[in-house]
């Protein structure tokens, strides 16, 4: 009995300690680390690229004093940012991917027009800065991206050589029949590549998290000869499309999934991880993918010199001459709610990361971003991996960029992927993808714009 | 019950080999956290042999990505901290709600039970802005915020104890002198014994467990709890790192196993109470 | 009516009514009547809301996933309800019984309770998706393995919860009445539907609201195991609410005017649940 006593007495004693703790903090309100300096806190998107930025933000703030927090927006970028912009540490810097995903954060968003960063930015690309109603600078592009269809040299070569092949050297793949020819052979003599591959081209995941290659990567080419075709400015979005080129996008989407490693009723649980392990280790001729991707692919079984990139051909006259899919999908935005002290402390280290030689250094070497500013001119600056090589050759070699154009919401990229993934699953027609193409444009536009 | 009846070996049997399908999902995920994250998904159901193998990579490599130690210390701290806090006030608030019974404590229950019904999803939103309002994105914050959403049924199994415990009791101890306080906690509160633990289990089993509670008002930057660091590891761009997070889900199993494998019988104890009241 | 102690501790409130109402007030009556007042108004923090009635709801309504995962959570709460409760008798029936290893049986089947949802669900994904690879497909492949797929997962962790409350009602059923019963002449079964079960309706009723509200409010499992794909079709109420509120910025109070409903229909249930068992408790 008197032991109980004892262990009731402590356990009360515990207890309000902890009670008289919970007080306290709750009235001793601002235990942030609310530095003289104010404070970055950076809500990056992209898992594959933290740790450089964690690195970058140590640097800075070994530098300056300045404490920097870098975290990774998880699943669901948009939903973490906006749960995290409504509590008080809100992130100070974040990204924008696009016009439809800026116009929901506009109020966020810092007019950047008198900023170094701006400044920085190289004149051909200082109108590529997303703006706000006045016309406004709000969003600043860091990263040119291009992407295409990624494919093995080494593999490739074998089926130029094979007594089977009917098309012999990669100069005559320049448009989407070859392209098809080539995939479907390789497809039906698998056994004879590679010592046996699993598919000309690697699985198509349409998992949610990885879905973003084909409901906004993919679409953007029969876009873009749509805007040609109509003249429609590249940089804003149309309250509608019609759709014109979305038949020619069922060529290669098909090819995708049937000339691919795994069965289409796979494919909605396949991530783009999968996709990656597949080709980096030999198991696939062909990867749609960009130059992101290289820091996944390397020092795994394809050696650099292997590393090819193609325009995604999809069958529409004159694509001889296209070249890669250009795209800008990230954007740094200062967070206009947080304190001044905070803002000056982002602005200043977003004007370190593309001026002082450590950031340079990790952002074009080890991240291997094409960064749009003028600081990045300089020969050691200038990235050097086969994936952004092949794009300065096929630049040079004067092919037409496809310019990747922002579409009218993450909502309408998600049901294409849907209806992509129905048609691929067979559980819905090829109708269902044009009727979302076309019909949820017009209807997210007047969500977004509308009003 | 009598015992005359007994089941025979082919019970014994049977019950055996459902038991061992019952572990199967559990040695699945032990068995594919040694394994390279390449091959979990496409071959799950072999041991991890020959290149297969990765020995503890998937360990060093999931505690690091996760920050699993820190993420344990703080499920840890915000659990035994708020069942604490909640075991202590709502106990003492359901000894005056039952004694005092007037309209004021009468309301005041009918609130509480009106908490037992409602679910997270209505105040996800303002509680999560509020707690952050008042600086109460930290963990000693999150165990006032748990005392606040998670008192009703504490408060309603505590007040059905104490109405069945006789308040002659309580009147001679403080006839005899005893303070209130000391009435309180030498008296009421080991009779109540039983349901405390009762309590005790039903909310560390909430608390440990829960996701979005933490993850909508915890300040993310500083403080993770387990299931939010294992949410995390499924990351935007379609980068699932399966090996990392198999290691991850062992880490977490691990503890509630050593936790039931002490407590079972409490564990049992308090579930049966908790459900006969409720 | 007052009693002593009564009143000896009525001055006492600070001490022991104040903190946990404190909180109380915070966690749980200001959000509860803010939420409330939130789903008439648009909004995107709780400070800038404009009242625009009940245009909320009207567009909530509209939503076809919302009425999607309305009938999805109804149909698997129903699933469970019944597979679990049934399951988790006969267990129980089972193990109340002398039999070898009943003991560490009973534990191996608790065990998954203590898991939380985020954990089960990619537990059961690893496994569920394993085996559906030899199809070629894989969980998020339809809504309907995904349904399957939460009823075995939701079933492997709460039959065991379920079984530990129905052995602790068959050890309070009188022994001598099934006794009486058995030396009257009447078999096993009739013993079991005649006596058994009618005694056990208290537990019954406990578990099957238990289990009902489990099933409306399944979140986490939810999330971690399909997160709504494919095209949010195996997405339940619960989640569909999150999402609509952090998925997208201006449906923030569409998304508060669907939890009020959620929250309406969840008392609902409580309410006929409550009123069932007091009329059981008047005929006993």
């Amino acid at each position: 009995m008197r032991n109980k006593n004892w262990m009731l007495k402590a356990v009360s004693v515990i207890s309000v300690a902890a009670l008289s703790l919970t007080a306290l903090s709750a009235c001793g309100s601002g235990g942030n680390a609310e530095s003289e300096n104010g404070r970055v806190y950076y809500l990056n998107k992209k898992a594959e690229e933290q740790e450089s930025w964690v690195k970058l933000g140590e640097a800075f703030e070994k530098e300056t004093g300045i404490p920097v927090e870098i975290q990774v927006g998880g699943n669901d970028y948009d939903a973490t940012l906006r749960s995290e912009l409504a509590k008080s540490s809100a992130p100070t810097l974040f990204q924008a991917d696009g016009p439809s995903f800026m116009s929901s954060y506009m109020k966020y968003a810092k007019d950047l027009s008198d900023s170094d960063i701006y400044g920085q930015l190289t004149d051909n690309y200082k109108d590529r800065a997303l703006t706000n109603d006045e016309g406004k600078p709000v969003a600043i592009p860091y990263a040119t991206e291009s992407y295409g269809i990624i494919y093995n040299k080494a593999l490739l070569q074998e089926y130029f050589d094979a007594s089977w092949s009917t098309v012999k050297s990669i100069e005559e793949i320049n448009n989407f029949d070859t392209l098809k020819t080539v995939a479907d052979e390789i497809q039906n003599h698998k056994d004879d590549i590679g010592g046996g591959v699993k598919g000309a081209f690697s699985s198509a995941g349409l998992d949610s998290t990885s879905a973003f290659r084909y409901n906004f990567h993919l679409p953007s080419v029969p876009l873009y000869y749509e805007y040609v075709d109509d003249d429609v400015d590249m940089n804003k979005v149309p309250s509608s499309v019609k759709g014109t080129y979305v038949e020619q996008m069922k060529n290669i989407f098909d090819l995708y999934i049937t000339d691919a490693t795994v069965e289409p009723s796979a494919l909605s649980g396949k991530t783009m991880d999968d996709s990656i392990a597949e080709f980096a280790t030999g198991q696939a001729v062909f990867f749609q993918d960009g130059v992101w991707v290289y820091n996944q692919i390397k020092d795994q079984e394809v050696a650099d010199e292997d590393l090819g990139v193609l325009p995604i051909y999809i069958g529409v006259d004159g694509e001889e001459n296209q070249g890669l899919n250009q795209v800008i999908s990230n954007y740094w935005c200062v967070n206009s709610q947080v304190s001044e002290k905070d803002q000056e402390a982002t602005e200043q280290f977003l004007n370190w990361l593309v001026t002082s030689d450590t950031a340079r250094e990790v952002i074009s070497q080890d991240m291997g971003l094409v960064a749009p500013f003028k600081g990045f001119d300089e020969e050691q600056y200038q990235v050097d991996n086969p994936l952004v090589n092949a794009n300065r050759e096929y630049q040079e070699a004067g092919k037409t960029d496809v310019v990747s154009v922002p579409t009218v919401s993450h909502q309408w990229e998600q049901d294409l992927g849907s209806a992509e993934l129905n048609y691929a699953q067979g559980t819905g027609s090829w109708d269902d993808v044009i009727k979302v193409f076309t019909d949820n444009w017009a209807s997210e536009y007047a969500l977004a714009y509308g009003e | 019950m009598s015992e005359k009846i007994k089941h025979g070996p082919f019970w014994t049997a049977f019950f055996a080999i459902v038991s061992l399908a019952w572990i199967f999902p559990l040695a699945l995920v032990l068995i594919n956290s040694f394994k390279k994250k390449i091959y979990i998904s496409t071959d799950t159901f072999s041991l991890p042999t020959g290149k297969e193998f990765a020995g503890l990579f998937n360990y060093t490599d999931g505690i690091e990505k996760t920050d699993f130690i820190q993420s344990f210390g703080w499920s840890l701290l915000i659990t035994i901290g708020a069942v604490l806090v909640i075991l202590l006030c709502t106990s003492m608030c359901a000894w005056w709600i039952v004694r005092v019974n007037n309209w004021v404590a009468k309301t005041i229950y009918l609130l509480f039970l009106l908490n037992m019904i409602v679910p997270f999803q209505m105040v996800m939103f303002p509680l999560s802005k509020m707690a952050d309002m008042l600086s109460l994105n930290t963990p000693w914050g999150l165990c006032l915020v748990y005392l606040g959403f998670g008192a009703g049924l504490p408060v309603f199994i505590f007040t059905g104890v104490i109405k069945s415990i006789p308040q002659e009791i309580e009147e001679a101890a403080m006839i005899d002198g005893a303070s209130t306080m000391r009435t309180y906690f030498t008296i009421v509160v080991p009779m109540m014994r039983s349901s405390i633990i009762s309590v005790a289990i039903l909310q560390t089993m909430w608390i440990w467990n829960d996701y979005l509670l933490p993850y909508l008002t915890l300040d993310m930057q500083r403080f993770k709890t387990i299931p939010i660091a294992i949410q995390y590891l499924r990351g935007g761009y379609g980068s699932v790192d399966m090996g990392a997070l198999m290691a991850c889900l062992v880490l977490a199993i691990i503890p509630i196993v050593i936790f039931f494998a002490f407590c079972q019988k409490y564990i049992i104890q308090g579930i049966t109470a908790g459900a006969v009241k409720g | 009516m007052i009693t002593m102690t009564g009143r000896v501790i009525k001055r006492w409130w600070p001490m022991f009514a104040l903190p946990t109402c404190f909180a109380f007030v915070l966690g749980f009556v200001v959000p509860l009547v803010m939420g409330i007042y939130l789903s008439f108004t648009e909004f995107t923090t709780i400070t800038d809301s404009e009242w625009v009635g009940l245009k909320n709801y009207r567009r909530a309504l509209q939503d076809p996933d919302f009425l999607h995962a309305l009938l999805f959570t109804v149909a698997f709460t129903i699933v469970t309800t019944i597979l679990i409760n049934v399951a988790a008798f006969f267990v129980a029936y089972m193990f109340t019984k002398a039999m070898r290893g009943a003991k560490l049986f009973r534990s191996v089947f608790f065990m998954p309770n203590l898991i939380g949802g985020i954990v089960l669900g990619y537990i059961w994904q690893l496994l569920l998706n394993g085996v559906l690879a030899h199809w070629d497909i894989s969980l998020t492949y339809h809504a309907k393995y995904g349904f399957v797929g939460m009823v075995i997962m939701v079933c492997w962790q709460q039959i065991g919860y379920m079984m530990v409350i129905y052995i602790a009602g068959l050890q309070n059923v009188p022994g001598d009445v099934m006794e009486a019963a058995a030396v009257d002449g009447a078999t096993p079964r009739q013993v079991l539907f005649r006596i058994t079960i009618p005694l056990m309706m208290p537990s019954i009723t406990v578990c099957s609201f238990l289990t009902v509200t489990n099933g409306f409010k399944l979140f986490d499992q939810n999330l971690a195991l399909t997160n709504g794909a494919p095209s949010d079709t195996s997405e339940m109420l619960a989640l569909n609410i999150y999402r609509t509120f952090y998925g997208r910025a201006g449906f923030e109070g569409v998304g508060q005017a669907k939890a009020v409903m959620f929250f309406v229909l969840v008392a609902l249930i409580a309410v006929i649940q409550n009123k069932i068992t007091t009329s059981k408790e008047v005929q006993a």
